[in-house]
């Protein structure tokens, strides 16, 4: 029950969500709106050209007039083509807006709020936020066309027969209760389906990731034979949804031509003046054509809205994993530090969202000013969440931190930091170190890194420019060049996270010398679970 | 003919029913829809025309057939359509619930130096959106029938006003396809290939940037990282506008040309008089309208096309049948020979090659391995798990592996208490790589499914990272008493010493010099000593 509650109040969430966004879009949307509207109008010309046109034969008017209503039905079908080519450029500028401001928004709450994991956020930034370009791009246009334009063309009909009107009219009760079943009947099913979709990619991929162990352990044959499985699974169970959703579609498509065969077989007999009933209007060919024409544009829309169903799917099941991502309200700076500042853990207790347990527990700890503590034990055992909250990085749910006795949210401004595996960016090693402060001076930078052991013996120096896997520079330049980012960085506070993780311990041996450089009149905090980084420390604190 | 084309022809092939009762289904909805409308403009103008004629004309005039035969006809187009929809998607879903696994199979016998180059995105990029392109191939079987049908239809109806209104239809029709293929080629096929190549570059950087937070956020560089990342996105929104633009250009083609085919069918069919000018103008209509799954096609070939090629790639490695070669009786690895049971450590600084030395033995790393895989159970240096349960996980080692077995490994690996402790016990889920577990909770469990494996030599890589001392201890002296009792033998490697100490045999591999390109290279010796 209560999963159910969770689940409906997610799926309530992730549409206010959507609603939201939508408003971010700027005036593309209306733009798409508009010309999406105005083919109704080319619509109605098309078919009166072709009513005119074959009256005109009808009537034997001549050629001049057949080629006025001709011309008529050409430039109408122009006009349409035009139109359709605006309304999706227009559709998909809309798109593009408001997936740039959900985009923002969401690049706002990963860099500026709590972590998240490397794999959940890089997958709401691109798969999510895509699967949120049909929504705006046809969706939603097709949606306000399905509102306005069938009753718009309705009324245009009844100025050419009222009855035939009421037929039109008449059939879109069944034809909007097709659709609104159709609806229900197929979402919650194809929800199902769509998430079992994404677990079966997920599985594919997991596999794929998993294939050195998958060869070696000769399980090749096993593990195909389940994905076969789980794949044939998967395609019985989508069939099953796709066979409610084509019922509904065929309801659509029956109700459409049923209507048109109507209007067809009352106008025939209405012209031969052979109804079995009386009728207040009686037709002449150019109305009785006119409407004939028009009969399958007034459901057109619906139409094309249906087809455009799982473009809000997608949109819904995305939206429900972006609306978790919010960007943090502002916070007041701290003041900032004299120097290097006592670092002080009350009792703190850091729980990520949707975890079981705390990943620190009561936590407290005192680092005077200008010492090295070091943050020993296993991974997992919480070391990295005391560095991630000084950064604000992760959620402080219990306890304080106080800096100089002052408590305090986010340090991130007083602090320098290098971790196992730096950004490298495609650029010289002189701009990768300057990325911790852009307006250093070429001397500086080279001080910085001959000051951690940077040796640069390759072609350029520092001008050498890295590639965007940071191919050339070995595991133990790696953090050197981390270092160097943070010697250069005049902040009172240093974290340095695993920083000889995977290295042996001649190159850990060499990078000590310069972790005490880097550490000089700071207060430093390192998470290790080396030794030899700990027989550094001023104090070592077991976790 | 290319193996996916193979593979796509034997999947038509068992379903071979399904797809002609999609293609004989798509027939039926092309004609019932021209017909309808053509023979509604032709009843309602020949009904006119009677009315007009007077009383005795409208008399005689036969309503029944042709208002029956509209009633049925739009009966028809709806079953035929719901036909046509049902058993292509039925018959593509199943084709591919067949493609996707066989593709897994052939990367899995791929050289490994090929299949492991793979990253993560693009093995995405092949088995989800590859994969999604070639289901167009089936859904889209139907396509040119349904067209052709429609075709011919107008073709036919227009005829009964004459040859040359006939004749108009089929030059349009020639000129629609002409210009959608032409179109789909200029801005299509570019603008597809274009997103696809933008979507792998965001996720690149998406990824490179979300993981390096902590220092992003002490370097104030949390607005630069948007920048970053908003400005490839950029890019891609870009490209996506081009291929918006260009499905719309090819669409706005069709619309024109529909029109200007339907002015020129009636107007040349206007000598055989107004009924069969409407018919022929509406078939017109209906005809080239017919042609909008062939042009929607042309729009994504050029996504397929691409896509087709880079399947192919993964798909010319045919699975190999298992090996049956049996293990050899000793190993010889660094010049040192081992006889069976007997235990080696390689020891040495990281980056020397000694996870490499495993990997060749293992066959992962292109050079052919002395012995078949039969002969190793491994433990991978990043403990790699797949996403499942901790019996999933173990049971990839021995399928037919019983509970106790799998606890009696656990327990040798130092994990049996902690999944005892979970409620779900062997089915607790772990999520992706064991996110679930601490890092030395994922060694433990990599190191327990080791053990499960039936094979006369264990490989471990760094058994023991992320492990507290006493942990360590723990699972280094069981490991000894476990090897004692099966009498496997043992490859170790580590750049710790103390799994290293139930090894008669050390070698310690050399360190390389910071910058080498290519840590991997000719191991030198500097000890090996026998105790």
């Amino acid at each position: 029950m209560g999963a159910v509650t969770a689940q409906l109040n997610s799926e309530h969430e992730a549409k206010a969500w959507l609603t939201r966004t939508a408003r971010l879009g700027g005036p593309a949307a209306r733009r798409a709106g508009l010309w999406v509207l105005m083919d109704g109008a080319a619509a109605i010309g098309f078919a009166a050209g072709l009513a005119f046109g074959v009256d005109a034969i009808a009537e034997r008017k001549g050629p001049g007039a057949l080629a006025v209503w001709l011309g008529l039905v050409l430039a109408a079908s122009a006009l349409r083509g035009g139109l359709s080519l605006l309304a999706a450029s227009a559709g998909a500028q809309a798109a593009r807006e408001t997936k740039q401001a959900a985009r923002s928004d969401l690049v706002a709450a990963l860099f500026t709020g709590p972590r998240r994991p490397v794999g959940a956020a890089a997958t709401a930034l691109v798969e999510g936020i895509e699967a949120l370009d049909g929504f705006f791009a046809r969706f939603l246009p097709a949606r306000l066309a399905a509102a306005a334009l069938p009753l718009l063309l309705i009324a245009v009909a009844a100025v050419a027969s009222p009855i035939s009107a009421a037929i039109l009219l008449g059939a879109m009760i069944p034809f909007i209760a097709a659709m609104a079943l159709a609806g229900t009947l197929a979402a919650a099913e194809s929800r199902a389906q769509f998430r079992a979709l994404e677990r079966l990619s997920g599985l594919f991929l997991d596999r794929v990731r998993a294939l050195p162990v998958v060869l070696a352990f000769e399980a090749e044959r096993t593990t195909t034979a389940a994905l076969s499985r789980a794949a044939r699974d998967l395609a019985e169970r989508t069939i099953r949804v796709l066979r409610a959703a084509f019922l509904s579609s065929a309801a659509l498509e029956f109700f459409a031509a049923l209507s048109v065969a109507l209007v067809a077989v009352y106008c025939g007999f209405n012209l031969l003046r052979l109804l079995p009933f009386p009728v207040p209007e009686q037709l002449d060919l150019k109305r009785a054509f006119f409407v004939l024409a028009l009969a399958p544009e007034v459901y057109a829309p619906m139409r094309r809205l249906a087809a455009a169903y799982h473009d809000r799917q997608a949109a819904q099941a995305a939206a429900a994993s972006l609306s978790t991502f919010v960007p943090p309200a502002p916070k007041a700076a701290d003041a900032p530090l004299a120097g290097a500042p006592t670092i002080v853990f009350e009792g703190v207790t850091a729980r990520y969202p949707d975890t079981d347990a705390p990943a620190v527990d009561g936590f407290t700890l005192t680092a005077r000013a200008g010492t090295i503590t070091a943050l020993v034990g296993a991974s997992g055992a919480g070391k990295s969440t005391l560095l991630n909250l000084l950064l604000d990085l992760a959620p402080l749910t219990g306890g304080r931190i106080l800096a100089d006795g002052r408590p305090c949210t986010d340090l991130s401004r007083e602090v320098a930091w290098a971790g196992q595996s730096p950004l490298i960016l495609p650029a010289s090693i002189a701009d990768n170190i300057a990325l911790s402060r852009p307006d250093a001076s070429r001397a500086e930078i080279a001080a910085a890194a001959r000051a951690v052991g940077l040796t640069l013996d390759r072609p350029g120096g520092l001008d050498f420019v890295l590639d965007e896997r940071g191919g050339g520079l070995s595991g133990g330049e790696r953090r050197r060049l981390s270092l160097a980012r943070a010697l250069l960085k005049p902040a009172p506070i240093l974290l340095l996270d695993e920083p000889t993780a995977n290295l042996d311990a001649a190159a850990e041996a060499e990078l000590l010398s310069a972790i005490r450089e880097a550490a000089k009149g700071r207060t430093t905090l390192v998470a290790t679970h080396s030794e030899a980084v700990a027989a550094l420390a001023d104090q070592v604190v077991r976790l | 003919m290319s193996p996916l084309d193979i593979l796509i022809r034997e999947q038509k092939r068992v379903h071979a029913g399904n797809l002609r009762l999609a293609i004989v289904s798509a027939i039926g909805v092309a004609v019932a829809s021209t017909a309808l409308l053509g023979l509604s403009g032709w009843f309602i103008v020949a009904s006119a025309v009677a009315g007009a004629a007077g009383v005795a004309a409208a008399q005689a005039f036969n309503v029944l057939l042709p208002s029956a035969t509209i009633r049925l006809l739009a009966i028809v187009r709806t079953a035929a359509r719901y036909g046509e929809r049902l058993t292509g998607h039925a018959a593509a879903l199943r084709a591919l619930a067949a493609i996707r696994p066989a593709l897994f199979a052939s990367l899995a016998a791929a050289p490994p130096a090929e299949a492991l180059a793979l990253s993560r995105g693009e093995a995405s990029a092949r088995l989800v959106q590859d994969v999604d392109a070639v289901e167009t191939r089936f859904v889209r079987l139907s396509a040119p029938w349904n067209a052709a049908a429609g075709l011919a239809c107008a073709l036919v109806l227009a005829a009964l006003a004459g040859w040359a209104p006939a004749l108009a239809i089929a030059v349009f029709a020639g000129a629609a396809l002409l210009a959608a293929r032409a179109l789909a080629r200029r801005y299509s096929a570019p603008a597809r290939t274009e997103v696809q190549a933008r979507v792998g570059a965001l996720k690149d950087t998406a990824a490179a940037l979300v993981a390096a937070s902590a220092e992003l956020r002490a370097y104030g560089l949390a607005g630069w990282a948007g920048e970053t990342l908003n400005a490839k996105a950029a890019a891609l929104d870009a490209a996506r506008l081009d291929a918006a633009r260009a499905q719309a250009l090819v669409q706005a083609s069709q619309a024109a040309i529909l029109g200007a085919a339907v002015a020129a069918a009636i107007a040349c069919a206007a000598p055989a008089g107004a009924p069969l000018a409407a018919l022929a103008g509406l078939a017109a209509g209906m005809g080239i309208e017919a042609l909008a799954g062939l042009a929607l096609a042309f729009d994504q070939d050029g996504a397929a096309d691409a896509a087709h090629a880079r399947l192919n790639e993964i798909l010319r490695h045919a699975p190999r049948a298992a090996g049956s070669a049996s293990p050899p009786a000793r190993l010889t690895v660094l010049g040192v020979t081992l006889e069976r049971g007997q235990r080696l450590a390689v020891l040495g600084p990281s980056g020397c090659g000694k996870t490499t030395v495993i990997e060749t033995l293992l066959g992962l790393r292109g050079q052919a391995s002395p012995a078949p895989r039969s002969a190793f159970a491994w433990l991978p240096q990043d403990a790699a798990l797949i996403a499942g349960s901790v019996r999933d996980n173990l049971r990839l080692a021995a399928p037919k592996a019983t509970d106790d077995q799998l606890w009696a490994v656990l327990e040798d690996a130092c994990l049996a208490e902690r999944v005892r402790a979970a409620p779900e016990g062997l089915d607790a889920w772990l999520g992706d790589d064991g996110e679930r577990l601490s890092g030395g909770e994922r060694r433990r469990l990599a190191l327990a499914r080791a053990y499960l494996r039936d094979a006369p030599w264990l490989l471990l890589d760094e058994p023991t990272e992320g492990l507290d001392p006493t942990t360590e201890a723990q699972v280094v002296e069981r490991l000894r008493r476990r090897l004692d009792r099966t009498g496997q033998g043992l490859l170790l490697v580590s750049h710790r010493p103390a799994p290293a100490t139930i090894c008669a045999t050390r070698i310690t591999l050399g360190a390389p010099p910071e910058a080498a390109p290519n840590p991997v290279r000719a191991p030198k010796m500097q000890a090996a000593t026998a105790d």
